[in-house]
């Protein structure tokens, strides 16, 4: 496979911040991937620095193995889809998709032939004599991707394309969008602050934060191995569950502090007594049983039920989220058993906030004890 | 009076008084006026019967002897030059001037503030200002055209025939630039910048983006201001007074300059109705473009 997009050392400065820290970055042909992090990350900054709407302070930026550092947003060949949709509000449909050709001075008739190409694949067809204002938000955006398709664009680069439609519409868009890369097989950059749109999407996840890439990977990866705390807590929905535990003096035993009470779990493998260490464990990865059956018991806080799923908070400090799926049983105010999968348990140093492998990544687990409400008598 | 009571109790009825009010002023301040000058067209008046309202009717007769005068063809031609070419000289340069501010430089905002000193300055004031710069011997206009060697002999702006309609253009073009400048900027900070974004990503390079998106998004602004300069153009009198006063014969007179010189220098007060009529109808129309082209904005 060729690289169809590379970034080696980007900087980005506005002044005095810092909004792209050394990016590296490279990007195979065909493949489909999704900046993802919280606002003002600079996840977006990359995109448009990618389109050439901002211009990087230092570092190399290579598109199809072109150095595009000073090349002009028009010479540099890629398609963008605004998160606004940004079409021509005083044009027509079929003006918007044909408005690239005509201006690279392709013959009328050769252009309104290939938008209705386009619109047959899109679904527009019968739409092209609208003008936008006239469109719903669904059809605006299909506009959108319909105008950057035309073009056969060296990347398509997406910026927040779904975040201003409602949320059916978006799980909907978001599996026509991957359908399109599909078929198209372009090279795809999309921006998003929805780590599920990233993780259904894309091949490629690369999660920013402040200006750096945390972590980047094939998705379940980073679900199943966050390098940091950052992108276990991004990464999965709900979030993970974190404790800040001690390494006991045995180093081979971590002590989990909730507050009043501790709970004791056996590591696999050893480690420097007395490290403050935090232990996160995903909700989908706890399970309910009987009081006294489990790794530790705590008392039942909240209960949500979407019917399909069972959403469980604990009365503890801190809170634990726990999802079963189906109805469950459990109650507001019961002691529940919860049973800890040892191989799903993540480690990370509380100082820098790096995963701790283990080896083999077991983790074992003492008898049950009870954790109890804050306040309550223990 | 227990409508009017109501009304600042419980706000009932506060609605019709809001459009009452300012109905009748409107008609009596401008209506009313209006209608009187159409009548008195059709009318034959002198000094005897200014006091009366009942005089006698000509029916066409003043409108058939104002366009057997002689100087009156030249002076229609002189309104609709004075009109064409303060429209395009002050849209030109404010369009270049809204432009130019666009591209938001430091201090910008400030810059642009000022042109609107220009604006803001009575044409009387105006026009005294351009009667120095004009002027023929002493003129600093004259001065930089000798010295960039543009024309040899000094130009007697005013009092030259060839000359003198130009003089009071060049002033209302200055009068009148920054506003068509304010208005234009208005215009072009309502287009959204992802547009340019996606035109610069789709291909465009600057002069295309601005036939392609610029001007089509400006096309309202730029009609409700072609409509409003009509408008103000055809009302420029201060100027006129101040410069020429219309001469050298007539060589600098437009229609407003001359229906107030029939009516209150010759007395001839039903001629002046008459040329007003016809003015109105030309502001009329201008009137109707612009209701035109502000409702029909084109916007996201």
């Amino acid at each position: 496979m060729t690289l169809q997009i590379e970034l080696n050392g980007v900087n980005k400065f506005y002044g005095a911040f810092h909004a792209l820290k050394d990016i590296n970055l490279a990007i195979e042909e065909g493949t489909f991937v999704a900046l993802v992090g919280p606002s003002g990350c600079g996840k977006s900054t990359l995109l448009r620095s990618l389109a050439g709407l901002e211009k990087i302070s230092t570092g190399q930026m290579k598109i199809a193995g072109a150095l595009m550092n000073d090349v002009p947003p028009r010479k540099r060949d890629v398609a963008m889809v605004f998160q606004s949709y940004a079409l021509y509000p005083h044009m027509t449909v079929e003006e918007n998709l044909t408005y690239s050709l005509r201006i690279r001075g392709v013959k009328k008739a050769e252009a309104r032939k290939a938008a209705e190409e386009v619109a047959a694949t899109t679904g527009l067809s019968h739409l092209m004599k609208r003008y936008p204002r006239e469109l719903s938000g669904g059809q605006r955006q299909r506009v959108a991707m319909s105008r950057a398709i035309i073009r056969h664009p060296k990347a398509f680069l997406f910026d927040e394309p779904l975040s201003n439609l409602d949320a059916a519409l978006r799980v909907h868009m978001r599996k026509e969008i991957r359908a399109l890369h599909d078929r198209l097989k372009a090279t795809s950059v999309y921006v998003t602050h929805d780590q599920i749109e990233a993780m259904t999407m894309a091949d490629h996840v690369v999660v920013m934060r402040d200006g750096i890439i945390e972590q980047q990977g094939r998705p379940l990866d980073l679900y199943d191995r966050p390098a940091n705390k950052f992108v276990a807590g991004f990464i999965g929905s709900p979030a993970m569950n974190f404790i800040s535990a001690t390494v006991a003096e045995d180093g081979t035993h971590i002590v989990l502090d909730f507050g009043k009470t501790q709970a004791k779990l056996a590591l696999g493998s050893r480690l420097a007594s007395g490290t403050s260490v935090t232990a996160g464990i995903r909700p989908e990865h706890i399970k309910v049983v009987a009081e006294g059956q489990g790794a530790f018991d705590v008392p039942v806080g909240i209960v949500e039920s979407t019917g399909s799923a069972t959403y469980i908070t604990s009365a503890t400090t801190p809170e634990l989220t726990i999802v079963e799926t189906g109805r469950g049983g459990a109650r507001s105010g019961e002691i529940i058993g919860l049973a800890i999968d040892p191989a799903q348990l993540h480690l990370f140093d509380t100082a820098t906030g790096k995963r701790i492998e283990s080896e083999n990544g077991r983790v074992g687990i003492e008898p049950p004890i009870h954790l109890h409400l804050a306040g309550h008598a223990s | 009076m227990k409508r009017i009571l109501s009304s600042v109790t419980d706000g009932k009825g506060f609605d019709v008084g809001l459009v009452v009010l300012p109905l009748a002023f409107l008609f009596v301040m401008s209506g009313l006026p209006l209608v009187y000058n159409v009548v008195m067209s059709f009318q034959e008046v002198d000094m005897f019967s200014l006091g009366s309202f009942a005089r006698p009717f000509v029916g066409f007769r003043n409108y058939v002897d104002l366009f057997s005068q002689p100087e009156t063809r030249p002076i229609l031609f002189n309104t609709a030059l004075f009109v064409v070419a303060s429209i395009a000289g002050q849209f030109a340069i404010g369009f270049g001037l809204a432009l130019f501010f666009w591209t938001n430089f430091p201090g910008a905002s400030w810059l642009r503030g000022l042109f609107l000193v220009s604006w803001v300055m009575p044409g009387l004031v105006v026009g005294a200002i351009w009667n120095w710069i004009l002027s023929g011997d002493f003129g600093v206009l004259n001065f930089l055209l000798r010295e960039t060697g543009v024309i040899d002999g000094n130009i007697f702006w005013r009092s030259d025939p060839n000359y003198s309609l130009w003089a009071v253009i060049i002033a209302n073009i200055w009068l009148g630039t920054s506003f068509n400048m304010i208005l234009l900027s208005v215009g072009l900070s309502g287009i959204p910048k992802d547009l340019y974004e996606a035109a610069e990503l789709d291909g465009a390079n600057a002069p295309q983006r601005f036939w392609t998106i610029t001007l089509p998004m400006m096309r309202s602004t730029i009609g409700a201001i072609i409509a409003l300069g009509l408008i103000f153009t055809l009302q420029q009198f201060d100027l006129f007074a101040a410069i020429t006063s219309g001469g050298p014969n007539n060589t600098s007179n437009v229609t407003q300059y001359w229906a107030w010189d029939l009516s209150f220098r010759q007395y001839d007060f039903a001629k002046g109705a008459t040329i007003s009529v016809i003015m109105i109808v030309f502001v009329m129309f201008a009137s109707v473009v612009y209701v035109r082209s502000t409702r029909h904005e084109v916007r996201g």
